[in-house]
């Protein structure tokens, strides 16, 4: 969220704001998703939280966690540095460690307009859902039998299990929306006459393109959609040996893996594109390749070969597919040609919508014309968006579009002017300087499991395992924070001391031509340290919440004193990311017994010093730092945690204490034997404020 | 700039202890830059006396902060005047200018020193700060090729550098640059070590009348920037 810095009540109440701003993540989804918060929330081990701010920006969370094309990760700037966020897989251990389906979406109906959609694919859906939460009577008309549209008939079970489709629809039968299937829509006008006063249309691009060329007809050739519609019904398409796939979308691959796990012995898939301008997504191709799929890259089909049945497909060279002016208008060299033996030919060369004429609207280019702002088409209170308006795209644009059809039909009813939202969703991070990528700490991308290529193709089971606890943290903590980092909030306390500029691990901040340090967001990596050593105190984090999580802490801490009038004996402020991931600080938790309280803390660079005196206001005998060590994704934190001990130690030497009552456990490097196990330290800790406190108890025994 | 370093907190615990009500006032200038009496050491000392507080079984003392722009301002101290009243005593954490200058605006009021106000210096990394000027009043830094004798050199002398000169070291500390030698090389780079020959009468030290006053005229002007008794 960007603010008006101007207005005076944003200054008065600039403290507790979000101040945050809008990171390329975020930006890049078309539903906009508080992408950083659900990471960031997972990272620090909060899945239930996480999974809230999921559900809270998108419809189908589950779907998009196991099929989302995750435009997020094109825009990460971490691909920068080493490698992006796998967020999708982020946000599949957020939804099944959540719980996601699970959870029931509340409804009720607040209006009496009575609104219709027309096909349950994802934008039908994704705007019924929203129609619904706004409170309209929601009806969706099906023409199939069952409901899911492309999600369903189009994308095979190994990518999206079933179950999980149909659990998502059960939730929003759950939130009262009416579903009628079988049920074709054939007159806009009637629904009109049955009382709907708004209609969105999203019927879809279900009709296959055709090659046009000679053999297109014969039998034992057969178009992707319908190919996999039959799979997904439970037939089990009757295919020969050596299939060839045209094309090289999604579609194409989705058909070549399907016809491997229909038995198929050699599956050839056959595009104009070369390999890099494929559309498929880099990662399905990879996953094709591996299960045995053959890609031949930059030839065309000249001819299908064979009388009664086909044996096999001629191709020729394909020179280029865009002309110059980048439109599709592919060239062939036919001299250099081909021939490849088939017997099945699947065509998955794109495909349109097929607009019923009755429905009286407008089309450019085979698709629904409508205005790109409001989503209408020519006929009053007729909207339309999905596949059959854009063209085939993807699932989550599909639900950004169902999204917006809602807010606009909502606008339509409420005869409001619609709002504009193209600057709200522009983040205005720019990328990262080379002098930051290089002071960022390169860590590897955890790839989520996949079961073994030979496995997969013998069944349409899912491939793609959740992560475990553990990795998902560490991958999580990989997240730059992109546009959450520090800020001067209080310029009028800023003193220009500089020390910002001098205690930066990555030398983000830099003085100004008027001679004010300014922080830029885009460069800055939220480490915190120089909030911890500002001696005016005027700068702080730009989200709330990480501005005051170890004060809150302290504070609850403070009131269950006052209510169980138990005191601890051992506070320890331990770097939250270390207890919820793989590393081995991870055993402290498991360690931490009776009078051992532990706060976690988002990065032990984020300590002040006055917090571990509070610690021991508290009344502990003993209070500790316990840091990640050699997993720490951020520069410095290790010494600026110890120089904020060394602070506190002065004083507890000056009022009696020992030094030893407040330590440190921060393995510095990776092969760091000195620090070992963090279980057997704690437990030594334990035990020697044990000692001490029993001794303290003695003496005041002694001296009654 | 001028550069304080706080006092040990058991020594300003000792300093309290006849006043209940303590209130901590920082300085946001200059005593902030070198990290003794800003707003984080404030907070610091608050936390930390609050605990010696509870640890020595006392419970006889409360404290509140608060941190002014710059406590050498009449203007900015006055902010402090209904605070004030609820307290028995001021700790200040700015220099010994802020000090005083809160001592004399508030008459029944004592104020207690928590710095030690040291230098006039400049910062060079985080944390560390050297001596450059004692504001004597008579500036030849255009003699001394910039680098100033007085502040620098051991005995402050004006005509340098005296015997216990030793391979561009001091005798007082073998680990401290000589200033005159640091001048007689920076004098031969700029191509004027001429200047070494000329004699200074030696300073009279005694007789610098204090406490100096300066006042300037709101028009400007050479002769209106006197020093004066």
């Amino acid at each position: 969220m960007t603010l008006d810095v101007t207005s005076i009540e944003s200054q008065n109440n600039s403290a507790i704001l979000d101040r945050s701003l809008m990171p390329p993540c975020q930006a890049a989804c078309p539903l906009h998703m508080n992408i950083r918060e659900y990471v960031d929330l997972v990272a620090r081990g909060k899945v239930m939280e996480a999974l809230q701010v999921i559900r809270s920006d998108n419809p189908f969370p589950s779907v998009c966690a196991y099929i989302c094309s995750h435009p997020c990760e094109e825009a990460c700037r971490r691909s920068h540095v080493d490698k992006q966020i796998a967020i999708r897989a982020l946000k599949r251990f957020a939804v099944e460690f959540g719980g996601d389906r699970k959870v029931r979406t509340e409804a009720r109906t607040i209006f009496t307009e009575k609104t219709a959609i027309i096909g349950s694919g994802p934008a039908g859906m994704s705007c019924a859902f929203y129609l619904r939460k706004l409170g309209y009577p929601v009806t969706v008309f099906e023409a199939h039998t069952e409901i899911g549209g492309m999600l369903r008939f189009g994308i095979p079970q190994y990518r999206l299990p079933r179950e999980v489709l149909d659990s998502e629809i059960r939730r929003m039968t759950g939130m009262g929306i009416e579903f009628r299937t079988g049920t074709p829509v054939v007159s806009l006008d009637l629904l009109f006459e049955m009382g709907y006063q708004a209609i969105f249309v999203s019927i879809g691009a279900q009709q296959s393109r055709r090659l046009g060329v000679e053999g297109e007809d014969k039998p034992g050739v057969v178009d992707a959609i319908t190919f996999l519609r039959e799979i997904n019904l439970g037939l089990k398409p009757a295919i020969g040996e050596n299939v060839v796939v045209i094309g090289g979308g999604n579609v194409a691959i989705d058909a070549s893996r399907s016809a491997l796990r229909l038995g198929a012995r050699t599956v050839n898939l056959v595009c104009l594109e070369s390999r890099a301008e494929m559309p498929a997504f880099a990662a399905d191709i990879q996953y094709a390749i591996e299960e045995g799929v053959i890609v031949n890259c930059s030839w065309g089909v000249k001819a299908i070969l064979g009388k009664e049945v086909i044996t096999g497909i001629e191709l020729k060279r394909c020179v280029s597919v865009f002309d110059a002016n980048g439109k599709f208008n592919p060239s062939f060299d036919d001299s250099i040609t081909q021939i490849l033996p088939a017997d099945t030919v699947i065509t998955a060369i794109g495909q349109i919508p097929q607009i019923p004429e009755s429905y009286g609207l407008k089309t450019s280019r085979g698709t629904i014309l409508v205005d790109p702002v409001t989503l209408n088409t020519n006929r009053k209170g007729v909207f339309a968006g999905g596949d059959a308006a854009s063209g085939p795209a993807t699932v989550i644009q599909a639900l950004a579009n169902g999204r917006l059809a809602a807010i606009r039909i909502d606008d339509y009813l409420h005869h409001r002017y619609p709002r504009s939202l193209e600057n709200e969703n522009k983040s205005p991070l720019g990328e990262l300087s080379p002098q930051t990528i290089q002071a960022i700490r390169k860590i590897s991308r955890y790839e989520p499991p996949l079961a073994p290529p030979e496995i997969r193709i013998k069944e349409f089971q899912p491939i793609e395992q959740v992560y475990n606890w553990e990795t998902a943290v560490d991958e999580a903590r990989r997240c730059l924070r992109c546009g959450s980092g520090a800020e001067i909030l209080f310029p009028d306390k800023c003193a220009t001391c500089l020390t910002c500029l001098r205690v930066c691990p990555y030398s983000v901040p830099r003085i100004d031509q008027d001679f004010n340090i300014q922080i830029p967001p885009d460069q800055c990596q939220a480490c915190g340290i120089c909030v911890t050593r500002c001696p005016a105190m005027a700068i702080a984090l730009r989200k709330p919440w990480d501005r005051r999580h170890i004060n809150e802490e302290i504070e609850r801490f403070r009131h269950r004193i006052k209510i169980t009038q138990s005191r601890p004996l051992i506070i320890g402020f331990c770097c939250q990311y270390g207890l919820f991931g793989t590393g081995k600080l991870a055993g402290i938790l498991k360690t931490a017994g009776e009078g051992i309280w532990i706060i976690p803390i988002m990065c032990i660079a984020k300590v002040e010093t006055y917090h571990l005196l509070q610690a021991f206001e508290l009344g502990a005998e003993g209070v500790f730092v316990a840091g990640c060590g050699e997993q720490c994704a951020r520069e410095n934190t290790i010494a600026e945690a110890k120089a904020q001990i060394q602070k506190a130690q002065s004083v507890l030497v000056e009022i009696g204490l020992k030094i030893d009552q407040l330590q440190a456990f921060l393995p510095e490097a990776k092969n760091d034997n000195r620090s070992g196990d963090p279980e057997k330290w704690l437990e030594e800790f334990a035990g020697y404020i044990g000692s001490l406190h029993l001794n303290s108890l003695l003496a005041a025994e002694g001296k009654n | 700039m001028i550069i304080a370093n706080q006092k040990p907190s058991n020594e300003i615990w000792k300093m309290i202890q006849p006043y209940q009500r303590v209130l901590i006032v920082g300085c946001g200038t200059c005593m902030t830059v070198c990290g003794s009496g800003g707003e984080r050491e404030v907070n610091f000392l608050h936390n930390a006396l609050r605990l010696m507080e509870l640890k020595l079984n006392q419970s006889a003392h409360t404290f509140s902060e608060f941190t002014i722009k710059r406590q050498c301002e009449t203007e900015f101290i006055e902010m402090l005047t209904e605070k004030i009243n609820y307290v028995d005593a001021v700790l200040s954490l700015g220099c010994g200018i802020g000090t005083q200058a809160i001592a004399e605006r508030f008459d029944n009021l004592p104020v207690l020193p928590g710095v030690n106000t040291s230098i006039i210096g400049m910062g060079t990394t985080q944390g560390v700060w050297l001596e450059r000027c004692v504001a004597c009043g008579e500036c030849i830094l255009d003699e001394t090729a910039g680098i100033c004798p007085v502040a620098r050199c051991a005995k402050g002398i004006l005509n340098g550098p005296c015997g216990g000169s030793k391979h561009g070291k001091c005798e007082s500390n073998k680990e401290m640059d000589c200033a005159w030698i640091l001048i007689y090389k920076r004098l031969e780079k700029l191509g004027q070590l001429d200047k070494m020959r000329k004699y200074y009468p030696m300073r009279n030290f005694q007789t610098i009348p204090r406490p100096r006053r300066l006042i300037k005229s709101v028009t400007g002007g050479n002769t209106d920037g006197q020093l004066s008794l």
